[in-house]
């Protein structure tokens, strides 16, 4: 049985203001950037000239390791620059809407398989990774998959909304990614009526309900629970309404079009769940909703977003936080003085274990976290997590911790030093 | 508001919150003399730790006010200045300002200043716990225990325990007033109180089944002695609490996952 209580967790206070509208409005963005998912860049080859125009789902990038996984437009466009970091690695591909363009079909060939289809259609940057993050390798075999159609995050939108009447779709969707794994593959969801229809994937197909605070709508919390993921026992995780594209694509040939996104937070005058494509500008998504101010876009949550001009490959949220006056300088001397006590020490407290939802020794943890501690945290369940799992935590304790880089570090050294 | 407010400050300012009846009520009973020594105690830890902010560039921090208390309280009677002196700054540089400051500590400040005190000076007596003042310390568990800054299951073991002691019939009715006011004071401190779910209440029951030990096998020891000893044993034996619970969690991890 699942060891995270449905009551544990936190709700961390965030204001919106109200949705003006109840339907979900359709926005594409005049501008979208082609992007990787965060982390390290991917080092990839171009496909598209600046200049060109492009169909919507047509590649204008592939993996320089692997010619196979592609980026794809996100809409008909004209590409208005590519910009590259050392090392052909990708900074951001920006794209210019053109209206009445072409869709490219993706045909999953004769003999060819789910893995190949979606890897061409560009829904490999949709898959995450556990341990250490980021995208699957494309031969990679998952010994399990979990499927997110539960989102805990602060103002996040209910995933049964994105999924509403694909039912057929999502069923479909599960069936095949059943077929990249031989291991179990988890429907997290929240609780109430079935998601999808019949028995896809078989016995292997299990359904986990989840409670409704935070962190317990989060994969890696799941992930440690259900199935933790080791250096040899990687897991993938992918949102519910990505499966139902991919059940779309199965039927259609078509990658999807847009996604649904919930734009809200603070320095709104009002929220808006509207559908957009993957990549839209933030700012086009935010024009004139934003109240007058100096304000951060966040593509995420407003715990665990990053400041960003285009939505992330996996972000479903925009936040709209008010900007944070620069702290006031301190004296010299003060500043000196208090300099050895960084990073501050962490008191454990109800809180700190709400924080990981009570599934963890969340203490010992964060000690193995803050003294480097490998083993030990390899130990309590590290390799499970990655920094959106430690938002939370570093949200209560007041930022002081940084608790999301330690681990990150922590990650970066064990991949160097055990996975290699 | 992008932060949380849990940082160390914050469960400092909410520790001293909770132990506020019990302050209250002690000097209430006690009189001036016992706040005069609490403030005298509170001015050597305030130098402790503005030494070891300059020379060590260490913040200093509001759990001195609760370390304060609880040597005021816990203290033998008539010490005189020098011996106070010399305990409170032992207390507090060798059981905390050395480790780094609170929250790096692994032995509580007032448990080794008493403790020092209790074997440094065995010529003075042990100050009596009132029964309102040991009655005082139940809103004080409650306010901490409810703000999350007091580990519940400590608490709530030992009480168990105890409980369990005295139906079996054992006579714990003289050391129960001093035993429940050093659970809250000195074994329900957040930081080196063990930090697992099973550790803490292992480590309640650890702290009762020593108090009862004392106070059944330990003729002329006075009660305060009996749970300060007993509660920096158990305090000592939280990191092994710990280290049992985990490998518990990780042994049942295993079992179900085949990994941890």
């Amino acid at each position: 049985m699942p060891n995270l209580a449905l009551g544990s967790g936190l709700s961390p206070p965030f204001p919106s203001a109200p949705r003006a509208d109840a339907e979900i409005r359709l926005e594409i963005t005049e501008e979208a950037g082609v992007v990787g998912p965060p982390g390290e860049p991917l080092r990839v080859v171009s496909l598209a000239d600046e200049g060109a125009v492009v169909a919507q789902g047509a590649p204008v990038a592939r993996l320089r390791d692997h010619a196979g996984t592609a980026l794809v437009a996100p809409m008909p466009a004209r590409v208005a620059h590519v910009r590259m970091l050392p090392g052909h690695r990708l900074s951001e591909i920006v794209l210019f809407h053109e209206a009445g363009g072409d869709r490219v079909a993706h045909k999953l060939a004769d003999g060819g398989s789910v893995r190949g289809l979606m890897q061409g259609a560009g829904f490999w940057p949709l898959l995450g990774r556990r341990p250490f993050g980021g995208m699957p390798a494309p031969d990679e075999i998952p010994k399990a998959i979990v499927v997110m159609a539960a989102d805990t995050r602060p103002l996040a939108v209910d995933p049964r909304l994105a999924l509403e009447n694909r039912q057929e779709s999502f069923a479909k969707g599960l069936d095949a990614l059943a077929g990249l794994t031989e291991g179990p593959v988890f429907v997290c969801q929240s609780p109430g009526p079935k998601l999808f229809d019949g028995r896809p994937g078989g016995d292997r197909l299990r359904v986990v309900n989840c409670g409704p605070r935070h962190p317990q709508g989060l994969p890696g919390l799941r992930i440690h629970d259900l199935f933790p993921a080791g250096i040899a026992t990687p897991v993938w995780d992918i949102h519910a309404e990505d499966v139902a594209a991919l059940g779309e694509l199965l039927d259609t040939q078509m990658a999807p079009e847009t996604r649904l996104v919930h734009v809200a937070g603070p320095a709104l005058r009002e929220s808006r769940l509207l559908r957009t494509q993957p990549g839209a500008d933030l700012r086009g998504l935010t024009y004139r909703l934003a109240l007058p101010g100096a304000h951060d876009l966040l593509s995420g949550s407003p715990l665990d977003g990053r400041q960003a001009h285009w939505l992330g490959a996996r972000d479903r949220q925009v936040s709209v936080m008010p900007r944070e006056n620069a702290p006031a300088r301190r004296h010299w001397l003060w500043a000196a003085m208090a300099r050895s006590a960084r990073p501050a020490p962490v008191i454990p407290t109800a809180a700190l274990t709400q924080a990981f939802g009570a599934a963890l020794p969340a203490t010992a943890l964060v000690r193995a976290l803050t003294s480097g501690d490998d083993e030990a945290a390899m130990a309590l369940g590290v390799l499970s997590l990655l920094e959106e799992d430690l938002a939370l935590a570093d949200y209560i304790l007041g930022g002081q911790a940084r608790l999301a880089d330690l681990l990150r570090g922590m990650l970066d050294r064990i991949e160097k030093e055990f996975a290699a | 508001m992008r932060r949380g407010l849990w940082d160390r400050e914050t469960v400092a300012i909410l520790l001293v919150a909770a132990y506020l009846p019990l302050a209250l009520i002690w000097i209430w009973f006690e009189g001036g003399d016992a706040a005069l020594s609490l403030l005298l105690i509170l001015l050597i830890l305030a130098i402790w730790q503005l030494v070891f902010l300059l020379l060590r560039a260490q913040a200093p921090s509001l759990s001195a006010v609760a370390t304060a208390l609880a040597i005021a309280m816990l203290a033998p009677r008539e010490l005189g200045p020098l011996p106070l002196i010399l305990g409170v700054s032992f207390g507090a540089v060798m059981g905390e300002l050395v480790f780094g400051g609170w929250g790096r500590n692994v032995v509580n400040p007032s448990s080794v200043a008493l403790a020092f005190l209790g074997f440094g000076f065995p010529g003075f007596d042990w100050p009596e716990i009132l029964l309102p003042v040991a009655w005082a310390a139940i809103p004080a568990a409650l306010i901490g225990i409810t703000l999350g800054v007091m580990p519940g299951p400590v608490i709530l073991g030992a009480a168990l325990a105890g409980a369990g002691g005295l139906a079996l019939g054992l006579d714990l009715g003289e050391v129960l007033p001093a035993a429940s006011v050093v659970l809250v004071l000195l074994v329900g401190d957040p930081v080196t109180s063990a930090a697992t779910a099973l550790g803490r209440w292992l480590n309640g029951v650890v702290y009762a089944l020593l108090v009862t030990l004392f106070a059944t096998g330990w003729s002329g020891a006075a009660p305060v002695q009996i749970a300060v000893s007993a509660a920096l044993l158990a305090s000592l034996a939280a990191p092994l609490l710990d280290e049992a619970a985990i490998a518990l969690w990780r042994a049942q991890r295993r079992r179900r996952h085949g990994r941890p």
